[in-house]
C-alpha cells in the first residue's frame, strides 16, 4: 500500500498530473460499451483496486476500519490465487493502490484523479461516507469508471444520468429512516425535535424522515441543520429541550454524535427518546468517549454486524469473519471493517458476471449480482441508478449491562431482538 | 429565555475560549510572531488530559495544574532554541511562519503516531456532573467546571503579567526589548520564561478543551489556530486583556448564532477578523498608533 506523506506536495503534484493526463484514456475507461467473448482482450496480470482513505482526522474512526475491511478481503482472494473473473475463467491476482486523504474532501478529490489517471486503476472504490464520497461521484461519471460507493449513501450521488456507480454496503440515505419513521409512528410519538448536519448524507435522512412524518400528522417543532463541523450542542440542546419534544433525534457523523451525547449528559436534560446515527456503526468507541451513563436508553441505527447470517452465497459468513478478521486485524473489528470485506464481496461477485474488465461489464455483473448476492450484510440489491435498497437497518437500542452495554433491534418486529424501553427511564 | 440562555452560556464558554486565545497572544508578545502551531500546543494538552485520566485516573481540574510546569519548560527550551536564529535571519517573521508550520505538522504527525488517529474523549463524569442552575435555566456541567478552574487560571496570569516585578520585566521587554536590556533585564531569559508560559497556557487550553470540542485528534490543531488567531485580532494583538475580553465575546456571539443562525454559526471566527479588518483594525481594544 503507498501512502502520501506530504499531502500538500501530493495535491500540487495531482493537479499538475491531473492537467497533463486529461487528454489521456484510462485503461479501465477503456471499452466503456460491453466486450463481446471473440474480441476479449488479454487478462492482465493483475486486478487494481484504487481507493482513499482517512489516515487521521474527523473520519479516520470509520475510514480505517473500513480500508481494513477491503484489505482483509484482498487478502483472502489473493490467498486463493486472486479473484475470479468470469469473462476469463480464471482468478486474477488484486492490487491495492490506496492514498491518505487525511479526511479532506479536496485532498480525496485530487487523490481520486490521481487513481484514475495516472493509476489507471481497474476497480475504483470511494473512501467512507457521503462527504468524502462526493468527489468521486462526478469524476468517476466523467471517466466512465464504476465507482463502487462503500457509504456514501447521499440521495444526490444516484441519478438516472449516472450509470457509473454501485452502491455496496447500505441503503441510500433516503431508505435509512424509514424503519426509524415506522418505529415512531408505532410509539404515538407527536412531537419531535430534528437536528442535523448539512452534509448530503445527514441532511437526505432527516428530509426523508421529516417528509414522512409529516404525511402521518406528526409535527416536527424543531427541524434545524447545523454544521457538519459542530461539536458544541450545549444551546442548541436549550433551544429543543424549549420545544418541548417527545424524541430528539440528532443526525451526524461520529464527531457529531460524541458531543452530542455528551451534551446530552452534561446538560442534566432529559428526553424520553434520544436518537443518534453512529453508536450502533462504532459501539466500543462510543461505550469509551460517552460511556454507560451517556449511552443508557438511547437508540441508533442497528447495522448488520449485530444480526449473524449463517448462510451466504458469497465470501465468509457472519461468524467466520468475525473470527478471521480480528485475528488478522486486531483491534478494528466493527461494522465498518464489515462494510469494507462486503465491499469486497461486492465487486467479487460483479467480476465474476462481468464478461471483461470494461467498466461497462463490471456495471453490469453488478447489475446480474442484485438480488441473488446474499453476503455477511444481508441481501445486495441496487435499483437502476446503483442505489442500494437491500440491507436495511433496524432500530436498536442500548441497554446497560454488567459488560457495559449491549445493543439490541427493537425494530421491526421481524428483526428484534429486544423490546423498546420508551419513554427512556430517568436517571 | 433563549436570548439569556446564550448570553450566559457565552460567558461561560467565552471564559474557555479566553484561554484558548491568550496563550496564543503571549507567544506573540514575547517574541513577535504567530505561532502556527499554538493548536497543536492545545491538542497536545488534551492528549495530556486523556492520557492522565485514563493511565492514573487523575482529574482533568488535576491535570491542568501538572501540564504546565511540562509546557513552561518546552516552550522555554525551544524559545531559547529558535530565538537566537530568529534575530540573526533577513526576514524573521516568515522564518517563523515557516517554523512554526514545521513544528505544527511535525507535532501533528507524532501524535498520530503515539496516540493514533482516532479521535479521544474523557467521560463527562471525570468532573462535577452537576449542571448550573442560573434563573431558572440550566447549563452543561463542562462548561462551568471549565470556567470555575479557567477564572482562576487566568486571575493568576494577569497578576503574574501586572503585579510582580518579572511580570513588570516581561511587559518591558515586550515594550521594546533592546531599552530592557539596557536597564539590565535578560531580555532573552524574560521571553523565554513568557513564551513558556504562553505554551502553557495553551495546553492548560487543550485539558478542557477535550470537553467543549467533544474529544481530541490530532489533526484539530490548525482549526483551533484559526480560532484563536481571530480571537486575538478581535482583542487586539498583543493586548492580554482584549484578548481575555474577546474570548468571552466571542462565546457570546457564537451562542447567539446557534440560537438564531445556527447552519452559520461556525462562520463566526471568521466574519469577527473580516469586521474587525473592515472596521477596526487596530482590534476591539486596541489604540491607533501613532506615527512620530
Amino acid at each position: 500500500m503507498r501512502k502520501k506523506t506530504f499531502p500538500v506536495i501530493a495535491a500540487s503534484f495531482g493537479i499538475a498530473l491531473a492537467a497533463c493526463g486529461s487528454s489521456s484514456t484510462s485503461s479501465s475507461s477503456s471499452g466503456s460499451s460491453g466486450t463481446s467473448a471473440s474480441n476479449l482482450p488479454a487478462a492482465p496480470a493483475q486486478i487494481t483496486v484504487g481507493t482513499t482513505y482517512s489516515g487521521s482526522g474527523s473520519f479516520a474512526t470509520s475510514s480505517l476500519p473500513e480500508l481494513a475491511g477491503l484489505k482483509f478481503w484482498i487478502k483472502t482472494e489473493n490467498a486463493k490465487g486472486g479473484v475470479y473473473v468470469g469473462g476469463y475463467k480464471k482468478r486474477i491476482p488484486l492490487k491495492l493502490i490506496a492514498y491518505n486523504d487525511l479526511s479532506s474532501a479536496t485532498t480525496a478529490a485530487t487523490l481520486y484523479n490521481q487513481l484514475l489517471t495516472q493509476d489507471k486503476v481497474n476497480i475504483f472504490v470511494s473512501d467512507f461516507g457521503s462527504v468524502l464520497t462526493a468527489p468521486a461521484v462526478s469524476l468517476a461519471q466523467a471517466h466512465k469508471v464504476v465507482l463502487f460507493d462503500q457509504t456514501g449513501t447521499g440521495i444526490p450521488f444516484f441519478t438516472p444520468q449516472n450509470k457509473y456507480i454501485v452502491l455496496t454496503d447500505l441503503p441510500e440515505s433516503s431508505i435509512w429512516p424509514n424503519v426509524l419513521a415506522k418505529f415512531l409512528i408505532s410509539k404515538q410519538i407527536k412531537n419531535l425535535a430534528v437536528l442535523y448536519g448539512t452534509n448530503d448524507f445527514d441532511a437526505s435522512q432527516a428530509t426523508t424522515l421529516k417528509s414522512i412524518l409529516s404525511q402521518n400528522g406528526i409535527n416536527v417543532a424543531y427541524y434545524q441543520g447545523v454544521p457538519s463541523s459542530t461539536t458544541s450542542y450545549g444551546t442548541l440542546l436549550q433551544t429543543i429541550s424549549a420545544s418541548k419534544p417527545d424524541a430528539v433525534l440528532e443526525f451526524g457523523y461520529a464527531a457529531n454524535d460524541t458531543p452530542f451525547l455528551q451534551n446530552v449528559q452534561s446538560s442534566g436534560m432529559h428526553f424520553k427518546m434520544v436518537f443518534t446515527v453512529f453508536p450502533g456503526q462504532l459501539l466500543s468507541l462510543f461505550q469509551q468517549q460517552v460511556g454507560t451513563a451517556g449511552l443508557a436508553y438511547t437508540y441508533t441505527y442497528g447495522t448488520n454486524f449485530y444480526v449473524n447470517y449463517p448462510t451466504v452465497s458469497e465470501g465468509l459468513n457472519s461468524s467466520q469473519f468475525k473470527t478471521q478478521f480480528a485475528a488478522a486485524f486486531p483491534g478494528q473489528l466493527n461494522s465498518l471493517s464489515l462494510d469494507g470485506y462486503n465491499t469486497g464481496l461486492v465487486i467479487q461477485a460483479s467480476l465474476k458476471n462481468a464478461k471483461s474488465l470494461s467498466q461497462t461489464d463490471i456495471r453490469a455483473g453488478a447489475a446480474a449480482a442484485s438480488g441473488h448476492l446474499n453476503t455477511l450484510n444481508g441481501n445486495f440489491v441496487i435499483n437502476s441508478e446503483g442505489a442500494q435498497t437491500g440491507e436495511l437497518l433496524p432500530v436498536a437500542q442500548l441497554f446497560p449491562s454488567s459488560s457495559g452495554i449491549t445493543l439490541k433491534a427493537v425494530y421491526p418486529a421481524s428483526q428484534a431482538t429486544g423490546s423498546a424501553v420508551y419513554p427512556a427511564p430517568v436517571g | 429565555m433563549l436570548f439569556e440562555y446564550a448570553v450566559i452560556g457565552g460567558i461561560l464558554l467565552g471564559i474557555f475560549y479566553a484561554l484558548l486565545a491568550v496563550g496564543l497572544n503571549v507567544v506573540y508578545g514575547a517574541q513577535k510572531i504567530i505561532n502556527l502551531a499554538h493548536g497543536d500546543i492545545i491538542m497536545l494538552g488534551g492528549y495530556g488530559a486523556w492520557e492522565l485520566y485514563n493511565t492514573y485516573h487523575i482529574s482533568p481540574i488535576l491535570s491542568t495544574i501538572i501540564v504546565i510546569p511540562i509546557t513552561v519548560l518546552f516552550g522555554y527550551l525551544l524559545n531559547r532554541l529558535i530565538a537566537p536564529r530568529l534575530v540573526k535571519a533577513s526576514d524573521p517573521e516568515m522564518l517563523s511562519l515557516i517554523l512554526f508550520f514545521g513544528l505544527s505538522e511535525v507535532i501533528q504527525a507524532l501524535a498520530s503516531l503515539v496516540f493514533g488517529s482516532a479521535e479521544r474523549s474523557l467521560p463527562v463524569s471525570s468532573i462535577p456532573t452537576s449542571r448550573l442552575v442560573l434563573f431558572g435555566q440550566g447549563y452543561p456541567a463542562t462548561w462551568w467546571v471549565s470556567a470555575l478552574v479557567i477564572i482562576p487560571l487566568l486571575a493568576i496570569f494577569v497578576i503574574f503579567l501586572y503585579r510582580t516585578s518579572i511580570g513588570l520585566q516581561v511587559r518591558a521587554v515586550i515594550s521594546d526589548s533592546v531599552e530592557a536590556a539596557v536597564a539590565g533585564i535578560n531580555s532573552k531569559r524574560v521571553s523565554g520564561i513568557y513564551f513558556g508560559i504562553g505554551f502553557a497556557l495553551a495546553a492548560c487550553a487543550g485539558v478542557w478543551g477535550v470537553f467543549i470540542f467533544g474529544g481530541v485528534s490530532p489533526t484539530e490543531g490548525a482549526a483551533i489556530t484559526i480560532t484563536a488567531f481571530a480571537i486575538i485580532v478581535f482583542g487586539s494583538l498583543g493586548n492580554t486583556l482584549g484578548t481575555i475580553a474577546a474570548g468571552i465575546i466571542f462565546g457570546i456571539f457564537y451562542q447567539l448564532a446557534q440560537v438564531y443562525i445556527p447552519s452559520w454559526s461556525n462562520l463566526v471566527p471568521y466574519a469577527l477578523v473580516i469586521a474587525t479588518m473592515l472596521i477596526r483594525p487596530q482590534g476591539l481594544f486596541g489604540r491607533r498608533q501613532r506615527i512620530a
